[in-house]
């Protein structure tokens, strides 16, 4: 008799299992192994190859196994090897940030923002009440103004400028969150104001409407090139000046050489590539809702505005939330719209990184124009644990979602 | 069958499938249907032989990887035809990757890579870094070759670290094409050197025509090697020098910066190629600062046009590199000669007359009809004047800080010292990272 159990299911299990180990061993381990490896080398274009006879090199470096390593390049540069100090990249990226300045800035910097967290707890508190003592409104205002005014008190602009001097790392990161934070909003903005008309059943040729509104998504998929019409269109000689100079007689204004115009160019363009996607998330989601409870609204003498924050978007919340984490993190690591329309620029200097330089785009730089291997997979491991604590929050804010219809 | 069977008759052929899809690829040690000899048997070199002399193994396939485009490859693809046809067992397969330097990287060690690459000369030093070229002189190529065929400035630009790189095809380097329509005799620089009369020049035909004198791709971008005849013709000797030396903050760098901000309020703001190419056929800027590939667009756009050489530019040198694939292969003593073939003074005369290239091979340069070229003749002059361009991988440092400083001038966003002395440090430090 056969038996289903001990030691042979284990293995069956394992066997079943292991091509699947295998690849996640070889696509997802290997490569975040060999990259953290690098990042604390030397390499780069001058010492571009192994030196086998280390461990881990001899282990990690593809051109050190044995299919390759008769083919494998041996030329003029010497073989890399761990830098001096062994966190020498890391230190490069960070720059001064671990200075005494440096970190009072950024204390000074969160301070500005307690009285904010302090009114999200007292609302959320207030919020579990039958009956609240003091309006939201309310509230948010208090902790608006107290944040203002701590922000004055410690010199906020000075603190925030110093900052911005510590290395590069933390000026890329800042402007891609400060991208993250406009973008994603307004994507949800405009996603959910156009599924809340395509929502309609008394639109007249609703078909039509939704696939004209969905047509950025797909023009999403070659994003390089259709960025490249935006960049014709704000050009100095583009459309929008032509349009402006014909209507209101305005002079021609070099969007794409301001940096602050140029950071605009970006949102704008970026927004409505991923508008569409935000939009059938929307609308999928109101179309679950059940229409008894408008009506019930309806009897009460619910407004239009009640009935959007009281029954629209808490309803519409478990299948949005995962969707705008999911838009922050494609925001986050956004790269073809930046550098077809801007390439990174415009350039305020040759020592701080580009106006509209994100994180992607610097390390693309990094990797592909400077070749600086160890710094560039240093930063790709920093970005790395940034994405990761944030991909384990949104799982936990995802999971608070569960449960909205039982 | 039972069960246990099955299950090991499966495992071993799963392990099977495995070993199999891990075995190295076939052609990598395919030998070529008859054995070209080793490298080290390869003739010491001789004036390149006219293609029917040539004696060439049978069968042999030379892959080459290029740069090329559009018109300029029609010429060059002939070129290897008529080689093919004078070497019935020779086959040369031209294909043109997306990213050379990223697809070396994996062909190479794959035994995958081609056997010639036809690239600029900045791009020797990272490659003999890496090992992906092989030096000439060990497969017979000596100084004194080189000399007695190639212009000096060529020459140069193959040698690095005392060996010998590669077979120079072209010279490249910008200077003012003008249209001949709107710019007349007294809004043209008169000394190449002079570039305060050039401002003058500039802020007059603005003045009198309401139109932009100059437009470079340069200008307002990130871009070093537009910019080059500015710093250059300003005194810079180079912005990195092949010892790693950064020449970025001298008072000569200075003096370009200022320059370049007094030609940004006289200029368009935003420049590019296509701004420029379609604004000097529209009449709307007189002079497009640019080089010898933008000729035939010119000529296409029907724009009277004359060639004026202006400040030092880069001088770059097209040059083709054997790789570390084609001594493996047994492939090296075929590609040599087509190298040899294909920077000929026939071959370049040939091309040159059709591409308006500037040919590196003296002799073709000094033919009657390729030296009478409109386009030779001004680029030549240009050239006369440039620094060439370094194939020093020190070289790599120095993009990146001379273009962004020159943005950060052109759009005001740096004064012209801030930004050259950021610049001095920025490519300090990239230099100083790769030593």
């Amino acid at each position: 008799m056969n038996v289903w159990s001990g030691r042979k299911k284990t293995l069956t299990v394992f066997l079943f299992l292991l091509p699947t180990i295998i690849a996640i061993l070889i696509f997802n381990i290997y490569p975040i192994l060999l990259n953290t490896y690098i990042s604390f080398t030397n390499r780069n274009k001058f010492r571009p190859n192994p030196d086998c006879s280390v461990t881990l090199t001899g282990v990690l470096d593809p051109l050190c196994w044995p299919s390759f390593r008769e083919n494998a390049p041996t030329g003029l540069g010497s073989p890399y090897k761990v830098a001096n100090p062994v966190y020498k990249n890391y230190k490069d990226l960070l720059g001064t940030l671990f200075t005494g300045d440096a970190l009072t800035a950024l204390l000074k910097i969160f301070a500005a923002f307690v009285p904010l967290i302090i009114a999200w707890q007292v609302d959320k508190w207030q919020g579990k009440k039958v009956t609240r003592d003091v309006g939201s409104g309310l509230i948010w205002l208090i902790g608006l103004i107290a944040g203002i005014l701590v922000a004055l008190l410690l010199d906020f602009s000075g603190a925030f400028k110093l900052l911005m001097t510590t290395g590069d790392f933390i000026v890329v990161v800042f402007r891609t969150l400060l991208f993250v934070i406009i973008r994603v909003p307004l994507t949800f903005l405009i996603g959910f104001v156009l599924a809340l008309i395509l929502n309609n059943n008394d639109l007249p040729g609703k078909t039509f409407f939704r696939v004209i509104l969905f047509l950025p998504w797909g023009a999403s998929s070659v994003a390089i090139l259709v960025a490249l019409i935006w960049q014709f269109l704000f050009r100095e000689q583009g459309t929008i000046n032509q349009v402006l100079g014909v209507l209101f007689n305005i002079a021609p204004k070099v969007w794409l050489n301001d940096p602050t115009s140029a950071f605009g160019v970006i949102v704008l363009a970026d927004t409505w590539f991923s508008y569409p996607f935000v939009m059938v998330v929307i609308l999928g989601a109101l179309q679950s809702i059940p229409v008894e409870l408008y009506e019930a609204a309806d009897v009460d003498g619910a407004t239009w505005w009640h009935k959007i924050r009281s029954i629209t978007l808490p309803l519409i919340r478990p299948a949005v939330l995962p969707a705008m984490v999911l838009t922050s993190i494609t925001a986050f690591q956004m790269f073809g719209t930046a550098f077809a329309i801007t390439a990174g620029g415009p350039q305020t200097g040759a020592n701080t990184p580009g106006a509209t330089e994100f994180v992607m785009v610097y390390a693309y730089r990094q990797i592909f124009q400077s070749q600086n291997y160890g710094l560039a997979t240093a930063f790709a491991v920093m970005i790395f644990i940034m994405l990761f604590a944030a991909t384990l929050y949104s799982l936990r804010i995802t999971r608070i979602t569960k449960g909205a219809y039982e | 069958m039972s069960k246990k069977f099955l299950t090991l008759i499966s495992f071993i052929l799963i392990a099977v499938f495995v070993l199999a899809a891990c075995a190295p690829a076939a052609t990598a040690t395919t030998a070529p249907v008859e054995p070209t000899k080793a490298p080290e048997a390869t003739k010491a070199p001789e004036a390149t032989k006219a293609p029917e002399a040539t004696a060439a193994p049978e069968a042999v396939t030379i892959k080459i990887w290029h740069q090329w485009d559009g018109k300029y490859l029609d010429a060059i693809a002939a070129a290897f035809k008529d080689y093919e046809t004078a070497h019935p067992g020779v086959i040369i397969d031209l294909s043109k990757p997306e990213d050379v330097s990223n697809a070396l990287k994996v062909a190479i060690p794959a035994g995958e890579g081609p056997d010639i690459i036809g690239w600029a000369n900045d791009q020797i030093g990272a490659q003999a870094l890496v090992g992906n070229i092989v030096a000439l002189d060990d497969l017979g190529v000596t100084a004194d070759f080189l000399t007695s065929t190639y212009e000096p400035a060529a020459v140069a630009g193959v040698q690095w670290s005392g060996k010998i790189w590669g077979l120079p095809e072209s010279q490249e380097g910008i200077a003012l094409v003008y249209n001949k329509a709107i710019v007349t005799a007294d809004y043209l620089p008169t000394d190449p050197l002079n570039f305060d009369d050039l401002l003058a020049k500039a802020t007059k035909f603005q003045k009198d025509t309401g139109n932009v004198l100059i437009c470079n791709q340069a200008f307002g971008g990130s871009d070093a090697y537009h910019m080059a005849p500015i710093f250059f013709g300003e005194g810079v000797p180079s912005y990195i020098s092949e010892d790693g030396t950064v020449n970025l903050n001298s008072p000569e760098a200075i003096k370009a910066a200022n320059f370049l901000l007094a030609l940004s309020k006289v200029s368009l703001k935003e420049n590019s190629y296509d701004i420029c190419k379609a604004d000097l056929a529209a009449g709307k800027v007189g002079m497009w600062w640019t080089g010898p590939w933008a000729i035939a667009g010119v000529e296409e756009d029907k724009v009277d046009y004359g060639i004026l050489p202006f400040g030092r530019p880069f001088v770059g040198i097209k040059a083709l590199l054997m790789t570390k694939n084609a001594v493996d292969r047994g492939n090296a003593e075929v590609a040599l000669d087509i190298m040899k073939y294909f920077t000929s003074a026939e071959v370049q005369k040939k091309i040159a007359l059709v591409n308006k290239t500037i040919p590196a091979v003296t002799a073709a340069l000094k033919d009657p009809e390729v030296a009478s070229l409109a386009a030779v003749v001004g680029f030549g002059a240009a050239l006369n004047l440039g620094i060439p361009m370094s194939p020093s991988p020190f070289s790599s440092a120095q993009w990146d800080p001379v273009g962004k400083a020159s943005a950060a001038i052109w759009t005001g966003a740096q004064t012209p010292e801030a930004a050259m002395a950021d610049a001095q440090t920025a490519a300090e430090t990239a230099v100083a990272a790769m030593k």
